[in-house]
């Protein structure tokens, strides 16, 4: 497999994987790997009481968007943490923070894993069975308790309105080898290699296992602009692009309350297998884009343009109208998915203005070069140049309709 | 209370960094402990400025005690306490009557050299036209009323043509000296009036909200912190004229503002918006039953939607809504009993729940008959 693999691992996330997304553009690359950690705003004055038992945490990746979540809540729990991972994503970032950092690689070399015993370990980065596999070697019998962090990409079929845990997943086609799949086809088969990922965990830690199937994932550090596109946008001000109809259903997860329920799970030693979807009851696209409104001071105004019309002007949905899926068809259900098993655990949500305003005190915080492809739309969101053309067509054709 | 019972740390943002004004002023706040005023108090003084305070020491008593002078008396009655007083600027917050004006004149014509007069939106009798200015027409005094009453009933009947005789007096006291202030719905913490806390509060409680009209229509409302702000950077400039201010800068919809305060609370509420006509035949009324807004139709087109280029000339700026929303809803948690009583009982503004639910069940019935 490439050496590029964090690259590509964001890609995939960036395409949002569950309708198979291939094809994906250069510009999807764009985030570099080794950009100066800047980190997440933080709310200093929210106290967090410490667990009743301190754990002993494996935390493998730790360093890109949940992950610096996961270690910051646990460290603040008073767990001792552990961080794995190539040092390669943010170098760093924890340094001297975690009790102990160890340098290796979950798709060659586990060594630096060898012997250690763990009460948990929080599995963020896997994408592929063969790097549960490989870190099984050394932790299997060594942990007491392994949480996977998996994808609502893993269903087969999105046109379900309240699907649950128990809806049909994806399976990999015939004569594709998971265990040596090519990881240039790795887009395509997103969810049915995060479904045999979830298997191998089944298989290698029976009973003592939880697997976490997080929608999309939002807030600070978020580099793939899935959400970071709205609050970066609607600053700018001026007429915005809207998608199809402000009552269509969004749902999407802070990393943080994904980050602190993951934590929580591992102290109350909770098994299983979750949708992590948020929030509790339904918002819809309008109530999310006016909340972001709220904590700017920018008096953004928007434009809804119907689906149809979106179509025409090839305006592709979470690509370019980021978080939002048409809720018809065969996305019927993407934004209308069930959580309430998690909730019955304890998912608890913060408000969307704090989500709001940490993610956009954040991307103020980013390299100018990844602020400018942010507005430019080269990961996701539409863009400011093609948003102003689509806007352009849209009120000429209102105008002649308007006759 | 005394200001230091809620917390005053602003939302997500903490409090904006107050540099110091250029030029400290000797700056007379005539009430100062109601709403706008304490907001006043708190930027003038960290601007620098010297605050003194006028008033009967009863809305929020001894409420900035030791930390600004304080002088008591009453601009319905006795006003010695003023005598000799020398000021670069009086900011009269209180003001109903010109008797007022006429009153606190006395002592203070020709001891200031700026004075700011709170005056309001409803001046202007005509609301009918969406982006009219302070050109506007003004209500005048209708006939065979004394205008320098101080009948209480009469501020109530007769409001805008009271404010406006006010601002004639304040001109003809402190002519070319004078800065007249006109707000829209002033909005934010320590307000007692509920007409925008009732959302807040409201949209807390989760569940389904009944909400007015169609959520395109437009709302207006102004943060009392930025017109606190305004007002005394407005000082500073000495900046005289008349002037709108309502806000935001750009239009907000209704829904955007619902939107906006359901994203500082985790509740989870969702909106049924029933249309105006719907509202009327079940005896509720824009503004005083679902507060801030107001039929954007016919008589009531521009209410929502004043002309305030003029102030935002001047530099007036808005608070994220987030911020309002979020530090009403925190200090409407601290408002005593009586209080939150009246607001659950939508004695001021705003509805009790069981006539939401009541007009809710209603309008669903309707619906099914009537697809």
């Amino acid at each position: 497999m490439s050496t590029d693999r964090r690259s590509f691992v964001r890609t995939l996330t960036a395409a949002g994987g569950a309708l198979g997304l291939a094809g994906l553009p250069k510009a999807a690359f764009g985030a570099p790997a080794n950009a100066a950690p800047n980190p997440a705003p933080r709310d200093r004055t929210r106290k967090i009481e410490k667990a009743p038992v301190s754990l002993n945490i494996l935390i493998l990746g730790g360093t890109g968007f949940t992950g610096p979540e996961q270690v910051e809540y646990a460290i603040a729990r008073g767990h001792r943490v552990t961080l794995f991972n190539r040092n390669k994503t943010r170098p760093d970032f924890f340094k001297g923070k975690v009790a102990e950092e160890l340098v290796g690689d979950l798709n060659s070399d586990t060594s630096a894993l060898a012997g250690k015993k763990f009460d948990v370990v929080l599995d963020n980065p896997t994408t592929f069975p063969a790097w549960v596999r490989n870190a099984a070697r050394q932790l299997a019998g060594n942990v007491k308790h392994y949480i996977f962090i998996s994808t609502t990409s893993t269903y087969s079929d999105q046109s379900i309105i309240g699907l649950d845990e128990n809806s049909p997943v994806h399976t990999m086609p015939d004569g594709l080898d998971p265990y040596t799949i090519d990881a240039g086809d790795a887009g395509k088969y997103y969810g049915p290699l995060k479904v045999r990922a979830e298997q191998e965990v089944a298989k290698l830690y029976p009973g003592i296992h939880t697997v976490i199937r997080p929608c999309l994932i939002v807030g600070p550090l978020d580099r793939t602009d899935r959400f970071t596109w709205w609050p970066a946008r609607i600053e700018k001000g001026g007429e915005v692009l809207a998608p199809d109809n402000p009552d269509d259903p969004c749902q999407f997860i802070d990393s943080r309350d994904l980050a602190e329920f993951m934590v929580r799970m591992a102290e109350a030693r909770e098994f299983g297998l979750y949708n992590a979807i948020g929030p509790a009851h339904p918002m819809t696209v309008g109530e999310m884009l006016h909340g972001v409104k709220a904590v700017t001071s920018a008096g953004a105004q928007f434009t809804w343009v119907p689906w149809d019309f979106l179509q025409t002007q090839n305006v592709r949905p979470w690509r370019d109208m980021s978080v939002w899926q048409p809720p018809y068809g065969k996305t019927a259900g993407y934004q209308r998915r069930n959580s309430a098993k998690a909730i019955a655990k304890g998912l608890t949500f913060r408000p969307l203005a704090v989500t709001a305003k940490e993610t956009l005190d954040w991307h103020k915080t980013r390299p100018a070069k990844e602020q400018d492809a942010t507005l430019n739309g080269e990961i996701n969101g539409i863009g400011l140049k093609r948003e102003a053309e689509v806007l352009a067509a849209w009120h000429a054709k209102q105008k002649v309709g308007g006759k | 209370m005394t200001r230091e019972t809620y917390s005053r740390r602003e939302f997500l943002t903490g409090r904006a960094a107050t540099g110091k004004a250029p030029a400290p002023l000797d700056i007379l706040i005539l009430g100062g402990t109601g709403f706008t005023g304490p907001e006043q108090v708190e930027y003038a003084t960290a601007r620098g400025h010297r605050v003194t305070l006028f008033n009967r020491n009863k809305t929020r008593p001894d409420f900035f005690k030791g930390r600004v002078d304080q002088l008591i008396g009453d601009l319905n009655g006795d006003v010695s306490a003023l005598a000799g007083k020398k000021f670069d600027v009086v900011i009269d917050n209180p003001t109903t009557f010109p008797a007022w004006v006429r009153n606190a004149a006395q002592q203070l014509k020709g001891n200031t050299k700026h004075y700011m007069f709170i005056s309001t939106i409803s001046v202007y009798p005509d609301n009918s036209k969406p982006g009219a200015d302070e050109t506007d027409g003004l209500t005048p005094l209708p006939a065979g009323l004394d205008p320098y009453t101080t009948v209480a009933d009469d501020a109530k009947k007769y409001y805008g043509a009271l404010k406006t005789a006010s601002e004639q007096e304040v001109a003809k006291h402190y002519a070319g000296i004078h800065t007249i202030i006109r707000p829209g719905l002033i909005v934010g913490p320590l307000d007692r009036s509920d007409r925008f806390t009732y959302w807040p509060a409201r949209i807390d409680r989760g569940g389904e909200v009944m909400a007015p009209g169609r959520p395109t229509d437009s709302v207006q409302f102004i943060d009392s912190r930025d017109l606190a702000e305004f007002m005394i950077r407005m000082a500073e400039d000495r900046a005289f004229g008349t002037f709108n201010v309502t806000g935001p800068a750009a239009p907000l919809t209704v829904a955007e503002m619902l939107g906006g305060i359901k994203a500082v609370t985790a509740a989870g509420a969702h909106f049924t918006y029933v249309p105006a006509d719907f509202l009327r035949a079940n005896g509720l009324q824009g503004w005083r039953h679902m507060p801030v807004w107001i039929n954007p139709e016919g008589a009531t087109a521009g209410f929502t939607r004043r002309g305030i280029s003029r102030a935002l000339a001047k530099g007036l700026t808005f608070r994220p809504l987030a911020v309002t929303a979020k530090d009403t809803l925190d200090w409407n948690k601290t408002r005593p009993e009586a209080e939150q009583k009246t607001l659950a009982d939508g004695a001021i503004a705003g509805i009790p729940a069981s006539k939401e639910a009541e007009v809710l069940a209603a309008w669903h019935a309707k619906q099914k008959v009537a697809p």
